[in-house]
């Protein structure tokens, strides 16, 4: 029968071996009968348990109609065969974007099917091993696109394993089913912690100390005016009265662009890197400048959505290979 | 790609769309209630009312649940059914477990499923159950009507399991009907394939059959009871014969020998205790001669296949003298055919019968004094009547001929309401008093007034005529052609037949019931037995071609046995071995499933499914008939563009539906939108529209 369930076991040992080859990752795959299985589930057994027990019905008490019933029973079941066939084979799968996310929450994979001219399908169901099953119907749109979640449990790359696409249309006597590899990789990121005061403190290094040179508004003091000086930071009437060129210094130290530092981050590993990713969460939605500096990536301070993803993508990939083969 | 600002995504556990497979959706819901109501309705005719109210309560009950008004019944409610369901079966099919009780309890448990019907194991016990029951139906009726109800029935069932496994938000329970009704079409070629080669057997055990009334002759006969048949235009038998169908006269369908007489009620009589059993009966099929079945040389035989109605009894219909082809069925001693079970369902069987040879040349001791027994003192009038007319007779054929010329000579009368005849001295009553009855009131009498002048002699019961059916030519013997008629022993030349009724009615001989019927006693008759008497000739006309196909259908469907499936086949594949059967059946199946493997696999060229497409088509269609032919490079856009430039348009008009259509054409996810494409459409029309107006101005 038709199950729903988060979790269903994905193929293992020799099958799976099996499948690696027959079925090989790709990104599009149009399913044919090289590629899709079926047999009979427990309702279809079941069912022919029916048809003999009407077969014995009809021959003991000699009635030619209930011999038709079994017969037409029997034979609904044979045209049942190529029609869950059917309802699969011809069908296009692509992978059609996969999202991202952090520990503890789900990532998107959105699988797009997609039939071929003739009959609509319906009552197909695809769900990756860890994911709930979804229903798909392609009627009268070529396409149609599911999104998928997958639950995420450690950051770095996610593959999702093989998309189970099964059916048991149209009497759920038979089940016809694939297990695709759409090659499909999710990144998944640290979980965010929360937990430490959100502006870390600028001036603990000495080396991080920045001065703005052009952005503050305090009066320091007056120098000699050197190439590259902002004209408008010219003292003009010094200039009327000696000649000299005097600019004013304006040198107050500024809000440093902040970097987050593993250093700066106490506990183990997996602490450090969420710890590291709430703030750079916080950073990203206060609109800071920030950088990283973690063992092995340092990443100049910067803003914006592209920033951060790299800033995510370095804290989920630490000690990880960059992409997983 | 989302913001990764945005609020954590739901997980999966949350989403709903997952939570689908365990319930029964709701369209499939509807259908199994209405597989429920569809499926117990022919039962009522056969059922105690109860049963079928307890069916309508189930129904309406879990109907409630379906509004969510009602809740599920709980544990006790259940049990306190369960157990007064069992209870009422358990009374009102008294005695014995019969059919009819298997049934009623089926129905039952059915029903109450169907209340507790909850997931969709539950569903499906209920689809296997429905087909059950609707296969519980052809144990009691396997006419045309009910087969096609039947068929009816399974395409619904089929529609709810269908709906098992539909999206419910999608599909309405209606496309789930047309989806079944289609597989079950696309099953029947593939079912009558195995209906035709299927080996039929022989029943693996005995199993209890359909009870019910018995219809048509019984092993008892008092005077008034086959009048009483004629009220029937219900078929008894269908007769294919050979060769030419036998004049009328000459079909006198035995079927019972009644040899016993008491209190004026004739019956079969009690069985002669014979120590050997083939000096009684001789099966079809024994490899030994019947040792009491007459010589035969010379005579032309009539060899016909009878096709008997169920009788719920073990006696069969032939013509004299009849030998038995069709094993399981048997000749008697008496000369009568009868088979080991009740017939319970249309029963086909194959005769050859030999008229006129001459049975019981020497009569044994034992049957002598069967065939002569009478009471003491009843009916002392008739005794001496027949004591003193044989006393006159040269012989038994001069005594025979004497009381059938009494019978001519004296105002007897042949009629449907007889009046009643007392218990003691009831022949004495018909024979001098009331003188007017029926046919057994007249062979009674008469094999009486044999046996009263010492001669063996004994009534038979069975059916005279029938009806030939142009269409088929097969001959109908219905219930009102019943008759009994008489047979009288002489030496040297055995049995000879009698029909007294001949004496006072020849026109019921020769022309059947209605011509020797008076106008009162055809107003006894139904109305459909009138229209079959031939009132209304095309209506007569209509009847023939339904009987035609009645009778076809019992010969190729319901009598489809081992034997008639032996024929077909010899003359389909030839010689049958089962290597031959397995191949035709391989052959057969493979043709008709690459029917539906064509059907479904054909991709039939240039069949766009999206509305928008056909939209568009449709429109550069008509744009034809104005000069103006979409070259296959120029997309929409183009074409449309090339319109306005041509035809002179105003820009915005023709940029607007552009825009449209690129919207529908160009995303194959874009499900069509009705009121877009009516926009779309009225667009188009608005187009040609002015074309065509340019053309003409």
């Amino acid at each position: 029968m038709s199950s729903a369930s988060v979790g269903f076991s994905p193929p293992g040992g020799r099958f799976k071996r099996w499948i690696e080859r027959r079925i090989p990752p790709t990104r599009r795959i149009t399913l044919s009968q090289d590629t899709v299985f079926i047999f009979p589930t427990v309702t279809g057994f079941v069912f022919g348990g029916l048809v003999v027990l009407l077969i014995l019905g009809a021959i003991n008490y000699q009635n030619s109609l209930i011999y038709g019933v079994a017969f037409l029973l029997g034979s609904l079941f044979l045209v049942t065969i190529l029609y869950t066939f059917r309802n699969l084979s011809g069908l296009t799968i692509e992978l059609a974007g996969v999202g991202t996310g952090f520990v503890g929450e789900d990532v998107e994979f959105a699988v797009r099917v997609s039939r071929p001219a003739g009959a609509g399908r319906e009552g197909v169901q695809l769900g990756w091993p860890l994911s709930i099953m979804q229903w798909v119907e392609v009627f009268d749109a070529e396409a149609s696109t599911v999104k998928l979640f997958v639950p995420a449990r450690m950051r770095g790359w996610l593959n999702p394993g093989r998309l189970l696409i099964e059916t048991y249309f149209p009497l759920g006597l038979l089940r016809a089913w694939t297990w695709v590899d759409l090659d499909a990789t999710g990144l998944v990121y640290p979980q965010p912690l929360f937990d430490d005061p959100p502006e870390p403190s600028t001036s603990q290094r000495d080396e991080g100390a920045l001065i703005d040179p052009s952005g503050s508004d305090d009066f320091n003091d007056m120098r000699a005016y050197r190439a590259g000086d902002p004209v408008r930071h010219i003292v003009w009437r010094f200039y009327a009265r000696s000649d000299d060129l005097v600019v004013k210094e304006y040198a107050s130290f500024i809000d440093p662009r902040f970097i987050l530092d593993w250093d700066n981050v106490a506990g183990d590993v997996e602490a450090r890197l969420s710890k590291l990713t709430g703030m750079a969460l916080t950073a990203a939605r206060r609109d800071r400048e920030f950088g990283l500096q973690i063992p092995g990536t340092e990443i100049p301070p910067a803003v914006g959505e592209a920033h951060l993803e790299t800033v995510l993508k370095s804290l989920a990939l630490y000690e990880l290979p960059a992409r997983e083969s | 790609m989302n913001s990764l600002l945005e609020n954590p995504k739901p997980t999966s556990r949350d989403a709903s769309a997952g939570g689908v497979a365990h319930q029964i959706p709701r369209n499939s819901l509807v259908l199994l209630m209405l597989a429920q109501v569809v499926v117990v309705l022919p039962h009522a005719a056969h059922l105690s009312l109860w049963i079928v109210a307890v069916g309508l309560f189930c129904g309406w009950w879990r109907a409630m649940v379906y509004q969510g008004r009602f809740g599920y019944p709980r544990a006790w409610v259940k049990l306190l059914l369960v157990l007064a369901s069992g209870l009422g079966v358990a009374i009102s099919e008294t005695g014995t477990f019969s059919l009819e009780t298997a049934v009623a309890l089926l129905i039952v448990a059915f029903a109450l499923k169907l209340l507790e019907m909850k997931n969709r194991r539950d569903a499906y016990l209920v689809i296997f159950l429905s087909y059950f029951v609707i296969s519980t139906e052809f144990l009691f009726d396997q006419s045309i009507p009910i087969a096609g109800y039947g068929l009816f029935a399974m395409v619904v069932v089929t529609a709810g399991m269908i709906g098992l496994n539909q999206m419910h938000t999608v599909v309405h329970p209606v496309a789930s009907v047309k989806l079944a009704g289609v597989l079950v079409a696309q099953a029947l070629p593939l079912m009558l394939i195995l209906f035709l080669f299927f080996p039929r057997i022989a029943p693996l055990w005995s199993v209890p059959l359909p009870g019910g009334a018995r219809s048509g002759m019984s092993d008892e006969v008092t005077p008034g009871d086959i009048a009483r048949m004629t009220r029937s235009d219900e078929i008894a038998f269908r007769v294919v014969f050979d060769a030419e169908v036998p004049r009328r006269s000459k079909l006198y369908w035995r079927g019972i020998v009644y040899s016993w007489f008491d209190s004026g009620t004739w019956s079969v009589g009690p069985v002669p205790r014979l120590k050997r059993p083939e000096d009684l009966i001789h099966w079809a099929g024994w490899n030994r001669d019947a040792v009491f079945f007459p010589e035969h040389d010379g005579i032309e035989a009539v060899e016909y296949q009878v096709l008997l109605e169920p009788t719920r009894s073990n006696w069969l219909f032939s013509l004299d003298i009849p030998w038995p082809l069709t094993s399981g069925t048997a000749l008697t001693r008496d000369f009568r055919l009868m088979t080991n079970d009740p017939v319970n369902s249309l029963f086909r069987y194959e005769v050859r019968s030999y008229p006129g040879a001459r049975v019981d040349e020497d009569l044994p001791d034992w049957m002598r004094d069967r065939e002569r027994y009478l009471p003491a003192d009843d009916n002392p009038r008739t005794v001496a009547f027949a004591r003193r007319l044989h006393s006159e007779s040269s012989g038994t054929l001069d005594f025979v001929s004497k009381v059938l010329n009494h019978i001519r000579a004296r105002p007897y009368g042949y009629t449907l309401e007889p009046p009643l005849l007392p218990k003691r001295d009831s022949v004495d009553a018909f024979w001098f008093d009331t003188q007017r009855g029926f046919c057994v009131h007249y062979a009674g009498a008469f094999v009486y007034l044999m046996r009263a002048a010492g001669l063996p002699a004994r009534m038979i019961g069975g059916y005279q005529g029938g009806e030939v059916n142009p269409v088929t030519g097969h001959l109908v013997v219905r219930q009102y052609d019943a008759h009994a008629w008489a047979e009288v022993w002489d030496s040297g030349y055995g049995w000879i037949h009698v029909d007294p009724t001949g004496a006072v009615a020849p026109e019921r001989i020769e022309h059947g019931l209605d011509a020797a019927l008076s106008s009162d006693d055809r107003a006894t008759l139904s109305t459909l037995t009138n229209l079959r008497m031939g009132d209304f000739p095309g209506l007569a006309d209509l009847m023939y071609f339904v009987e035609s196909m009645e009778h076809r259908w019992n010969i190729w469907v319901v009598g489809y046995d081992g034997a008639l499936q032996a024929n077909y086949l010899k003359n389909l594949i030839g010689e049958l071995s089962p290597l031959r059967i397995g191949l035709a059946m391989l052959v057969g199946g493979s043709a008709s499933l690459s029917l539906v493997v064509l059907a479904l696999f054909w991709r039939r060229r240039a069949a766009p499914s999206h509305p928008g497409v056909r939209v568009f088509r449709r429109f550069c269609d008509g744009l034809r008939r104005h000069g103006l032919t979409r070259s296959p490079e120029e997309t929409p856009a183009v074409f449309l563009t090339r319109l306005a430039r041509e035809r002179g348009f105003p820009e915005g008009q023709i940029a607007t539906l552009i825009d449209q259509l690129d919207a529908l054409l160009y995303n194959p996810e874009r499900q069509a939108d009705p009121s877009e494409l009516r926009r779309l459409r009225r667009g188009l029309r608005r187009v040609r529209l002015q074309l065509a107006l340019n053309a003409t101005g």
